[in-house]
């Protein structure tokens, strides 16, 4: 309980040295930024709890946030008239040979760990990979598999909760489709890079 | 059966929705906070968008301003699911989900206030949407420091006995004044009324409720 409340004053302490910035503040960017640190000092004060709990409520809240700054920032570029104009991507060679065999081994790799951390490194790849050669759109594929994953997922779940004496295929459907599910979800990131020359053409 | 519904503010004990410790509560002032809400989700729903209006001053004639279908659409869509976040806040049995709830209809409130081209507007909408990021902190906080002290989140649980401490009760109610602010902001939104109207009364009746909410939560607990 000490630690607990050391950490609460340190948190308010910080909540205090943040709000004096955003008080004295006055460019809008900035603004965002400094109300974004805010919210982690938020996140850390359910954090200090330091349960299994307090952990299941970390995940609501910074998703509150990140959906919150979401939504802010398209006021902002809306308000400000500040539209991103395409432009050329970089292009050297190392972008066209390497993409192949790292993403292979990271995509790989991340099939052998499995589960969320294997879902990341494998993401990782297909980032890499996107961001690097292009992509076409197949929006629609990478949805409809992190569908089936998630629905997957759940299955897993009910297996769990009704019939326990099958806990190892539940792990390994959950392993699995948590693994597709966050490869296809971190995915989506390498495709955020424009495809110039098909706007070009 | 809780101490809960001995308490004044409760009132008589109508619906009970009970998953372990969760348990969404219909009492009678909950139940007719939701059905306050219930109503204006209607409201939202039928109506149709007022078209706005500028006289020449000295004469008869008048402008009409065009509004686009797309915008009136997206206002229509985030009132009504500000009208469900509402209704989820208003029987939540559980601190935290009625911080997320409420964080929810600030959210919601950003969008109904944000679907115009006036730049007035979107600048009120940022605002806003900055005193209710801020805010989120002190309810998280609130739900937080609440779980620290009790164990437990559960109103059930906590009802009657006066464990939370003031300062859980401080930031939550701090908490829900920043998210219902928008009142406030939406001002600017109001004097050229037609651009949101009948979605913006969505906005009013949201934060009067979570206040009124608050004031249940914080005297039972």
């Amino acid at each position: 309980m000490q630690f607990y409340q050391i950490g609460l004053a340190a948190a308010l302490v910080c909540v205090t040295i943040s709000f004096w910035a955003l008080m004295r503040e006055r460019d809008d960017v900035h603004k965002l930024l400094l109300v974004d640190l805010i919210e982690i000092i938020g996140l850390v004060i359910i954090a200090l709890v330091a349960t299994d709990l307090a952990e299941a409520l970390i995940l609501p809240g910074l998703v509150v946030g990140i959906s919150e700054l979401i939504a802010l920032a398209e006021i902002y570029i809306r308000k400000e008239r500040r539209f991103v104009r395409t432009h050329k991507p970089i292009q050297i060679e190392v972008m066209k040979t390497a993409p192949p065999i790292i993403s292979f081994i990271l995509v790989v790799y991340g099939i052998i760990l499995s589960g969320f951390s294997g879902g990341a490194v494998a993401g990782l790849g297909v980032v890499f990979y996107f961001m690097c050669i292009g992509h076409s759109e197949r929006f629609e594929l990478l949805e409809t598999l992190s569908g089936y994953a998630w629905a997957f997922w759940i299955i897993a779940f009910f297996i769990f909760m009704i019939l326990p004496q099958y806990w190892f295929i539940a792990v390994m459907i959950s392993g699995g489709a948590i693994l597709l599910k966050v490869t296809t979800k971190m995915s989506l990131i390498g495709t955020m890079r424009e495809n110039y020359q098909e706007e070009q053409s | 059966m809780s101490t809960m519904f001995g308490l004044p503010i409760e009132g008589e004990h109508l619906y009970t929705l009970e998953f372990g410790d969760i348990v969404p509560y219909f009492s009678l002032y909950t139940c007719s906070l939701f059905i306050f809400a219930a109503i204006f989700i209607i409201i939202a729903i039928i109506t149709k968008p007022e078209k706005q209006a500028t006289i020449v001053f000295g004469t008869d004639g008048f402008f009409e301003k065009e509004i686009n279908i797309s915008d009136l659409k997206f206002q229509r869509f985030m009132a009504i699911a500000c009208g469900l976040a509402t209704l989820g806040a208003m029987v939540s049995g559980d601190i935290f989900n009625y911080a997320l709830f409420t964080a929810l209809v600030g959210i919601t409130n950003i969008g109904i206030v944000a679907a115009t081209d006036n730049r007035h507007i979107l600048n009120a909408a940022f605002h806003y949407g900055i005193v209710a990021m801020v805010a989120t902190v002190f309810l998280f906080g609130g739900a937080a420091i609440a779980l620290a002290t009790t164990g437990t989140l559960s109103i059930w649980a906590l009802a009657g006995k006066n464990l939370v401490p003031i300062a859980a009760k401080i930031f939550l109610v701090f908490g829900v004044f920043g998210e219902g602010m928008a009142p406030f902001y939406i001002g600017k939104s109001e004097m050229i009324r037609a651009p949101g109207a009948p979605y913006v009364l969505m906005i009013h009746v949201s934060s009067l409720l979570i206040f009124l909410r608050v004031v249940e939560i914080v005297l039972t607990v």
